[in-house]
C-alpha cells in the first residue's frame, strides 16, 4: 500500500483536471470539490478516505459517470465524461463501470443469478449466454450454489458477493465501491476485501473504493484522503 | 429473463397490495361489465329486431285500439306478404301479481307465420290451433312457473277483468335473441268472443311482413296513406324503429348508466395510478441503482408501464372470469325470467368482454403515464440517496 504520493508506472486510466463540483441548497451554492487534479493508474486499487462531507462520494460519482462536474475535465480511458449526454454516460457506465454499494442494492424479487444477469440485459448477449456468464461471475465470488436464492435468503456477506458478481459480469475496466464493508461484520468484511483484492490482482480490475474503515483502506494499493473538497 | 419478466416479478414485491389492487380493478371491471351487459341487453331487442316487419298502431297512442277490419285492409296493401294482429291482455297469475310477464291475444296461425323465428313443435302447434283456450308459453316462463304442456292455468285479467282459463298446449323457443321467451300468447278469438259487444273487433296493433327491409319505409307509408282519410289514422314503422322509440323513452336512464360506468372506470384508474405512484416512490433508490448500472430512463418508464399493464390485465381478466358465470348463470337468468319484457337476452356479449379487457389494459397504461414519467426523470445521484 502507498499513500496518494505513491507513484505508479502504469498509465493513468482516470484523469481529473481542475474538477469542481457544487450543489445548490436553495439558492445557496455549496462547493463540494474545488479544482481537483487527480490521476488514477490502470490496475490500481484506490481507497478514498475522509470525514463525512469531505466529497468522497461526490468524487466517486464523478469518476463513475453518475454525475457531471460543474467545472474541469474528467477523462476515463481518454473519454471526456463531462461532454457526454445523460444517455451516453448511461451506456458508458454499462460497459465500463461495475458498482458495489454499501447496502448491496439487489432487486428483492430476483434470484441471485438473475440479479447478476441484470446488467447483461442492456447488451446484445443472447439469453443462454447471459445466464452462463452470470453463473461464471457467481462462481468467481464463490456463490454458484446460491444461484437460485433470493436476496432475503442470503446473509449480508453473501448479498454483497452477489453484488460484486453483478459488478463484474460485464467485465468492466473500473469497479467503484461505496463503503462495501460498511454493513458487514468483520469476518464478512474481510472476505469481501479479499475478493476485491483478488479482482484487482487476478482480473486486473481498477478499483476505486470509498471507505471510513482503515482496515479496508489498508488493503488498497493507494489511499487518498479528502477534506473539504481537496486532496490532502 | 428479460425486461418483461422483471416487470411481472415486480408485481410480487408487495403481494398484499398487488392482490388488493387486482381485486379493486376486478370489482370495477365486473361492475362495468354488468352495466355494459344491462345496456347491451336493452339494445339487443333493437339490434336483432326484424327490419322486414312493420308495426301499425293508432296514430295518437299505442294504448288506443284499431278496428279489426284494418287487418284485411293492410293485407291488401301492395308489398305486404303476411299480416297478424295483437291485443295486449295484461294477465296476472293469481297470488303472484308482482311477477310480470307478457300476455297477448293473437291470431296464433298468422302470428307464427309473421314471427317465423318462434318455434313450436309441430304436434304442440296443431294442438293449440285446435284448442280455443289453448296458449303457447315461452320456455323461460314455463321454467319460471314450472308449467308444462297439458297444464291448465288461470290468469286474472287487468285490462279485461275476470278470471281467464287457458290450456298450455305448447312451449315455444326462439331462434333469434330479439324474441322474448317469457310471454304467453293465446287465441284472439277467445278474448274477442268473451268481451261485451261494444269492446269486440278491436286490435292493439297490426304486424305485417314485407319482402325485404328495403321496402319497409315505402310499404309503411302506403299503409298510413290508406288510412289517412278514415276516422282513425295509423302510424306504421319498422319493428326496429318501434323498439328504438321505446328506448327513446328510457334514453335518460341509459345515459345515466353510461355515465356511472365511466365514473367507475375513472375511479379504477385513479386507484391504480395511486398504487403505481406509491410503488415508484418506494423504489426510488432501486431505480437509482438501475440507472447507475446503465438502465436508461426509457427502461424505467417501461418497467412502470409494464407493471401497470400486468395489474390491469390480471384485474380485467379476473373481473371477466367472475363476471361471465355470475351474469350468465346468475343475474342474467334472474333478469331474463323476472324482467323478460325488458331483458329478453341478458348475457355477456363477446364484444363487451373485449371492451373490458381493452379498457383494463388501456386505463392501466394511462394511469401509469405520470408515475412512469416521474421515474424517467429521476436524477441518478438523488435517487441513490433516497431510501424507503
Amino acid at each position: 500500500m502507498s499513500d496518494a504520493s505513491g507513484t505508479s508506472s502504469a498509465p493513468a486510466l482516470i484523469r481529473l483536471m481542475k474538477v469542481g463540483k457544487s450543489y445548490f441548497r436553495g439558492r445557496e451554492p455549496i462547493e463540494v470539490l474545488t479544482d481537483l487534479d487527480l490521476e488514477m493508474p490502470e490496475g490500481a486499487f484506490e481507497a478514498l478516505m475522509g470525514p463525512s462531507g469531505s466529497g468522497k462520494s461526490t468524487l466517486l460519482n464523478l469518476i463513475a459517470g453518475l454525475d457531471s462536474p460543474t467545472s474541469g475535465t474528467i477523462l476515463v480511458s481518454g473519454q471526456d465524461l463531462g461532454r457526454m449526454s445523460d444517455a451516453e454516460r448511461a451506456k458508458w457506465r454499462s460497459q465500463n463501470v461495475g458498482f458495489i454499494f454499501q447496502t448491496y442494492n439487489l432487486l428483492p424479487v430476483l434470484t441471485a443469478v438473475e440479479n447478476v444477469e441484470l446488467p447483461l440485459l442492456l447488451t446484445s448477449v443472447a439469453s443462454k449466454e447471459r445466464r452462463k456468464r452470470a453463473l461464471t461471475a457467481l462462481r468467481i465470488v464463490g456463490l454458484e450454489d446460491r444461484a437460485s436464492h433470493r436476496p432475503d435468503q442470503l446473509s449480508g456477506g453473501q448479498q454483497q458477493r452477489v453484488a460484486i458478481a453483478r459488478a463484474i459480469v460485464t467485465d468492466p475496466k473500473i469497479i467503484v465501491a461505496d463503503e462495501p464493508t460498511g454493513d458487514l461484520d468483520r469476518v464478512s468484511a474481510d472476505a469481501i476485501l479479499d475478493l476485491l483484492v483478488n479482482l484487482n490482482q487476478e482480473l486486473k480490475k481498477t478499483i476505486v473504493m470509498v471507505t471510513h474503515d482503515q482496515r479496508a483502506a489498508d488493503r488498497a494499493t493507494i489511499v487518498r484522503r479528502l477534506d473539504k473538497g481537496q486532496l490532502t | 429473463m428479460n425486461l418483461a419478466t422483471i416487470a411481472i416479478k415486480n408485481t410480487r414485491r408487495n403481494l398484499f397490495r398487488t392482490v388488493l389492487t387486482i381485486f379493486g380493478v376486478a370489482v370495477a371491471m365486473l361492475a362495468f361489465l354488468l352495466l355494459r351487459t344491462v345496456l347491451s341487453a336493452w339494445l339487443v331487442g333493437v339490434e336483432y329486431s326484424a327490419k322486414d316487419r312493420l308495426a301499425t298502431r293508432h296514430k295518437i297512442t299505442f294504448i288506443m285500439t284499431l278496428p279489426k277490419r284494418y287487418v284485411e285492409d293492410v293485407r291488401q296493401v301492395p308489398g305486404v306478404t303476411a299480416v297478424t294482429w295483437f291485443n295486449w291482455f295484461g294477465g296476472k297469475l293469481p297470488g303472484k301479481e308482482d311477477q310480470f310477464f307478457g300476455t297477448m291475444a293473437v291470431d296464433i296461425k298468422s302470428f307464427l307465420d309473421v314471427y317465423d323465428e318462434i318455434y313450436v313443435p309441430p304436434e304442440q302447434k296443431a294442438n293449440v290451433l285446435a284448442d280455443r283456450r289453448g296458449a303457447i308459453v315461452g320456455a323461460s316462463l314455463a321454467r319460471q312457473f314450472g308449467w308444462k304442456v297439458g297444464d291448465h292455468i288461470t290468469l286474472d285479467g287487468t285490462i279485461f277483468p275476470g278470471q281467464w282459463e287457458f290450456n298450455v298446449d305448447g312451449i315455444y323457443t326462439a331462434t333469434k335473441k330479439s324474441i322474448d321467451q317469457s310471454s304467453l300468447y293465446f287465441h284472439w278469438d277467445y278474448l274477442n268472443e268473451s268481451l261485451p259487444e261494444i269492446q269486440r273487433e278491436q286490435v292493439g296493433w297490426i304486424a305485417s311482413k314485407v319482402p325485404d327491409a328495403g321496402q319497409a319505409a315505402t310499404v309503411a307509408k302506403r299503409i298510413d296513406t290508406l288510412f289517412e282519410p278514415r276516422d282513425i289514422q295509423t302510424l306504421s314503422m319498422s319493428e326496429r324503429a318501434m323498439n328504438t322509440s321505446f328506448l327513446g323513452m328510457i334514453s335518460t336512464l341509459l345515459d345515466a348508466m353510461q355515465i356511472v360506468s365511466f365514473v367507475i372506470l375513472l375511479i379504477m384508474m385513479l386507484i391504480l395510478g395511486n398504487t403505481i405512484a406509491m410503488g415508484v416512490r418506494e423504489r426510488t433508490h432501486e431505480y437509482g441503482v438501475l440507472r447507475a448500472i446503465g438502465f436508461m430512463p426509457k427502461h424505467l418508464s417501461a418497467f412502470v408501464v409494464a407493471e401497470a399493464t400486468v395489474l390491469g390485465l390480471l384485474g380485467g381478466a379476473l373481473g371477466v372470469a367472475i363476471g361471465i358465470p355470475l351474469i350468465n348463470q346468475g343475474v342474467g337468468r334472474f333478469m331474463e325470467e323476472s324482467f323478460t319484457g325488458l331483458f329478453p337476452y341478458f348475457r355477456v356479449l363477446e364484444r363487451d368482454v373485449f371492451i373490458v379487457m381493452g379498457l383494463s389494459v388501456g386505463l392501466a397504461v394511462i394511469a401509469a403515464i405520470i408515475p412512469a414519467y416521474n421515474a424517467s426523470k429521476l436524477h441518478v445521484v438523488d435517487a441513490l440517496r433516497k431510501f424507503g
